[in-house]
């Protein structure tokens, strides 16, 4: 039951006409970093891969998450085949966890295909960059912890994409660039912590928009406590809300 | 196997079923009401998709809301033609199939089965997308029975079925309904409910207005008397001693057809004393019918009562 959950989930998110896009993103970060050490002659390849993985493959992630997580419960509802889901003898968590768990998988697949498309781009291959491990552990933690997120917000609120993509570029784009403990509330701030990439020595416009502008101090323990923390708790609220509140869609509840 | 205990439901500030109280047994039911009379609210608080606002419901003897327990023994076929478009109308109801317990060789098999039962077995490996309303409504009717459940609700089943299509689904349900199964159908055709059942259920306005057999129903209805046509060759005779039953309220000639048109109460005693005259008085007597002991005189008198 639990693995048809999965498997169905996995099958709507990986729907070719789906992926198209985000791997025309993933095309692009390979394109960016192909070209970036021609732009700027002063840049090493390290800085290349660094600032294009942040500028653009990390981004992908937190946009995937929004459109992916959005949809676990959110598709289902708009395209009215929640009741298939909800009138079936498996208990609502069991249905929401197996469906986050597919979301997570496709977003950090994507995730994978952008960093990996960027080292190929700088680096013009995967195991002679020094940051890519660092950036898969980062990308996969990213992934479920933007999932979990989006997901609750999906459940708590109407309109919850527009709330998701405010947060994944308003929010996330500005808070991890903030001067004092700010960046502290941004997931994109722990991210580069796990990531470790060196930083710009004095390009102050490339650190704001790779989000690496505000000086962070955490380390890499609390990054992936609080991203766990943050994981467990989201989800086992998720997994209330669902469980215990109505999903009709709108139309039929009038 | 389903009760519901003073069952209220609002939205906000308009309610959508006002404390209904009944009891659903074995075979087959219709829950008639117009459109906006709260069928389908009340379909989905007993699919326990929505909560009460007031009062219970229980699936023998369970809550509904979000109780897989309940969902192992009841079946659900929306209103709703949304479907997962991109699949087959084997995949989709394999898939549901399998989330309802069985194996994947187990759903497999057991899908081939309703697809058969309700006609869909050499249709089903298009992708659904390509249906016809028919065939979505059969499907439908398979995802609702695939895991044998004993209690099967149907909202508005018959919607965009053609008249064979109509009777072949309406066969299948009888065919449910005598395995001792409970169906719930809901509708506001009350044609296609007449050629189903004679046991209803009817709401409007959010109310419960009628529960029981219909034939049961319209005997209680006491303020409009029942219609009697009755076609004689002697008219004048017949008339003559059918006044003299008390339980005629009105008689009046139809000259052009020889018929008479009576309005009786307590329509059994009247039809035991039209027997006994005909036997007793030799009464010529070519036919008789009862124009409104019908579903639609039924709803009619109720509603606007």
């Amino acid at each position: 039951m639990e693995l048809a959950i999965f498997q169905q989930a996995i099958k709507e998110y990986t729907r070719f006409r789906r992926l198209l896009p985000w791997l025309a993103l993933a095309l692009a970060c390979f394109g960016l970093a192909a070209v970036w050490n021609r732009l700027d002659s002063t840049a090493t390849v390290q800085d290349g891969y660094a600032n294009v993985s942040f500028i653009l493959a990390y981004r992908i992630i937190a946009l995937a998450s929004a459109i992916f997580a959005t949809a676990i419960v959110g598709q289902e509802v708009e395209q009215r085949t929640i009741v298939y889901l909800l009138t079936r003898p498996v208990e609502r968590w069991k249905l929401l966890l197996f469906r986050y768990v597919a979301a997570v998988i496709v977003v950090a697949f994507l995730g994978f295909v952008g960093v990996s498309l960027t080292s190929l781009g700088s680096y013009h291959g995967l195991f002679s960059n020094p940051l890519l491990m660092n950036d898969l552990k980062a990308i996969f933690i990213g992934s479920m912890a933007y999932c979990a997120l989006f997901l609750l917000i999906s459940l708590m609120f109407n309109r919850a994409m527009i709330i998701c993509l405010l947060f994944a570029f308003g929010w996330e784009s500005s808070m991890s660039n903030m001067p004092g403990d700010l960046y502290r509330v941004s997931i994109l701030s722990y991210l580069q912590t796990i990531a470790h990439h060196p930083s710009n020595e004095g390009a102050r416009m490339l650190d704001f928009a790779s989000g690496t502008l505000s000086t962070n101090s955490m380390s890499e323990t609390s990054a992936w406590l609080t991203l766990a923390i943050l994981v467990v708790a989201t989800v086992a609220l998720s997994l209330w809300r669902f469980s215990t509140s109505e999903f009709i869609p709108k139309e039929d509840s009038e | 196997m389903i009760k519901l205990e003073h069952v209220s439901r609002w939205y906000g500030d308009v309610i959508g079923v006002n404390d209904v109280s009944c009891e659903i047994g074995p075979g087959l039911t219709a829950l008639l009401g117009m459109n906006g009379a709260g069928k389908s609210t009340l379909m989905r608080i007993i699919t326990g998709q929505l909560k009460t606002t007031t009062g219970s419901v229980a699936i023998d003897g369970l809550e509904p809301f979000a109780n897989p327990e309940v969902f192992k023994k009841l079946g659900y076929c929306p209103e709703i033609d949304n479907f997962y478009e991109h699949y087959s109308g084997r995949q989709f109801v394999e898939f549901l199939a399998r989330l309802s317990g069985m194996s994947k060789s187990e759903s497999k098999a057991r899908t081939q089965v309703v697809l058969e039962h309700v006609g869909m077995a050499d249709r089903a490996d298009k992708k659904i997308a390509g249906y016809s309303k028919g065939m979505r409504q059969r499907i439908k009717l398979a995802q609702a029975t695939v895991h044998d459940p004993n209690i099967i609700l149907l909202d508005e089943p018959l919607n965009g079925l053609d008249p064979v299509g109509r009777r072949e689904f309406i066969d299948v349900l009888g065919g449910l309904a005598d395995q001792g199964k409970c169906i719930v159908v809901s509708s506001h055709i009350l044609f296609e409910v007449e050629q189903m059942t004679r046991s209803i259920l009817l709401l409007h306005r959010g109310r419960l207005l009628a529960n029981g057999d219909l034939r049961v129903i319209r005997s209680l209805i006491d303020k409009h008397p029942h219609q009697v046509r009755i076609a004689t060759p002697e008219p004048r005779r017949t008339a003559e001693f059918l006044v003299t039953l008390p339980n005629v309220v009105s008689l009046r000639f139809d000259r052009a057809d020889k018929a008479l048109q009576l309005e009786v109460r307590e329509p059994d005693a009247f039809y035991d004393a039209l027997a006994r005259a005909v036997l007793e008085e030799k009464l010529p007597l070519e036919s008789f019918t009862s124009p409104d002991n019908n579903l639609e005189s039924v709803f009619k008198y109720l509603v606007n009562a």
